[in-house]
Formats: structure tokens, sequence, C-alpha cells
């Protein structure tokens, strides 16, 4: 039991999040989709860990790379082979605070928020502020947010052979149904 | 007669060469349930293993075929309609999302799992995440 406690007290530290009040979900949905005339391509993941810190508005996103998911085996190989780098870089993070943060936001109706902190892809810190929402639906804390990202601003080199293929811009959605955890 | 052969052989490679870039192309997912296991492991083990050497573990097991045992703790439907499992601990045990195409097929063996009984599932390890990540998924026994 004491060997439990102390293995969650260390997994909790390592995300960064201290202190009572926390949400988490464990299996929050991020999406990733460029669409060209050429070819729409679309990324996902259902196993993207996140929590938020109900006290700071601190909020942490974790996704292992290779979760995401395409409709087509060659697209997802080029993705973790080609482009992210995967076995380099496994993981990417995201770590920001909601502005203008109130415990209030997480009581009421969904509301319009913006976050800013820093997003880690390809291994590359990049400082970005993003609209998003958060508030209560069927009891239940739904976050979500929408922005858009360029690979080149992570290091992402695309070769200029299938350029054309890939979007300028891919377009990420997230999505969380978060659970009360550690209160 | 020379160049007749010449240009038949140029189109043949051309035609050759474009058969196999759409195979690849339109290459489909892998089926798990052929790939074949490259570890058996208790769902105990494998968590001990993370929990002291993230990297070593990570090294070892991901993107592996795993077969892995334990106590089923949590079965649950995601948004999207995925079948989730997860073995041994509801918070850092070993989750695993179900394929769905062997779900569509496979309904009554899902349906006849029950929490708290043992459990045997073939997967491939994604990694660590407060949990050990695997997708997708089959039941085995």
């Amino acid at each position: 039991m004491l060997k439990k406690l102390f293995i969650l007290v260390l997994l909790i530290s390592s995300v960064g999040v201290f202190g009572q009040g926390k949400f988490i979900a464990k299996n929050a949905f991020i999406s990733f989709y460029s669409s060209t005339p050429m070819e729409d391509i679309l990324g996902e993941s259902n196993e993207v860990v996140t929590i938020l810190d109900a006290e700071k508005g601190e909020i942490i996103f974790q996704a292992i790379m290779t979760t995401f998911h395409f409709k087509r085996a060659l697209m997802e190989e080029h993705f973790n082979e080609n482009y992210m780098e995967s076995s380099k870089f496994p993981k990417t993070k995201f770590k920001g605070t909601i502005e203008g943060f109130n415990k209030e936001m997480l009581k009421g109706p969904v509301a319009n928020i913006k976050i800013t902190g820093v997003l880690n892809v390809h291994g590359v810190d990049k400082t970005i502020t993003v609209p998003g929402t958060l508030g209560l639906v069927d009891g239940k804390l739904v976050g979500t947010s929408k922005f858009k990202v360029t690979p080149e601003d992570f290091g992402i080199v695309i070769p200029s052979v299938v350029r054309e293929k890939i979007g300028k811009e891919m377009e990420i959605t997230v999505k969380t149904d978060y659970l009360p955890f550690g209160q | 007669m020379k160049i007749k052969y010449i240009i038949f052989t140029i189109l043949a490679l051309g035609f050759i060469g474009a058969a196999i870039g759409l195979k690849m192309f339109f290459k489909p997912h892998a089926d798990i349930n052929k790939l074949e296991v490259e570890f058996k492991v208790e769902a105990t083990k494998l968590m001990d293993e993370f929990q002291k050497g993230e990297n070593t573990a990570t090294t070892k097991y991901s993107e592996k075929v795993l077969e892995i045992s334990g106590k089923l703790v949590t079965k649950s439907k995601l948004k999207n309609g995925t079948d989730l499992l997860i073995l041994e601990d509801d918070m850092q045990g070993v989750s695993c999302q179900l394929d769905s195409v062997w779900c569509a097929a496979n309904q009554p063996a899902i349906q006849s799992l029950e929490t708290g009984k043992p459990v045997t599932i073939k997967g491939i390890c994604k990694g660590y995440l407060m949990e050990i990540k695997v997708s997708p998924a089959v039941v085995v026994k």
C-alpha cells in the first residue's frame, strides 16, 4: 500500500502538478487535420493524458506519438518515421495556464477561455496562446480547443516532393471529459 | 525490332512500379490477430518494469506485440465507441483499446468479460503515460 502511494505521488510529481484538487482524463482526444486539393490528412488519438490543476488553473497534456492513427497505414508510417521521428521523440507535451483563471470556471456552464503555455513537439518547445472552452456539460467538466500549428515551427522537415500534399498548417482539435482526482 | 523491345520493357517496368506504388499507398493496417507475439508477460510485471525504468521498458516493449495477462479491473466504452479494458489498476495499470474490427465480430466475447476475473489480451504496446498504453488489442481469453 505504501509503495503504491509512493508511486502515485511520484507519478503526479513527474507531470509537475502538486496540491489538492485536480481533474484528470486518461483517454482524451486530440486530432490533427490538414486539407489540400491533393489529399486530406487526419490523425487521431484517444489515448492522451491530461491533468487540470483546479487551484492554479494549470493544464498539462501528454500524448504518445504512435497512438495517432490514420486512415492509411502508409500515412501512419510516414508520420512516425519521416516527420515526427517518433522513436527519437516518442511524446508530445503541452503545459499551460488558463488566462484569468478562477475556480468558478470549473463549476459553471461552458465558456470561452484562453490558455498560454509551452507546446513541445518533435523535441522543440514553442510558446503558444490558444482559444478553448471549459465548463460543465451534464455535470461533467468538459474542455475543448481548436488551433493551428505550422510543422516547420517544430523543426519538422517536409520534403518539397510531398509539400503540396500536406497543408501549410495543421488544425489541432482537443476534446476532453475530466474526472475529479485526488480530492 | 530492338526499339520495340526497349519500349515494351520501359512500359512493363513503369506498370510494375505503379502497381507497387499503389499497393504501398493502399496498404492496409496490420491485422493484430495475425501478428506474432514477441513477449508474453504478466500485467503486474510489465507495470513494475515501466515504473522502475520507463526508458529501458519503452526501448524493450514499445511497438512490440505483447500478450498480457492480468485481472480485469475496468471495462468501458469511449465516446467514439472504442472498447477499453484496464488490467490490474484503474489509475496506473495496463490500458488496452480494443481493435474496432475485431470488436465488431466478437461482441459476445467482450460481453462475457467480467471485472475482477483474469483476462489475457494481445496488443501493441505504445508506451507509458501514467499507465501502460496498449492499442490496438484483442482478447485472447
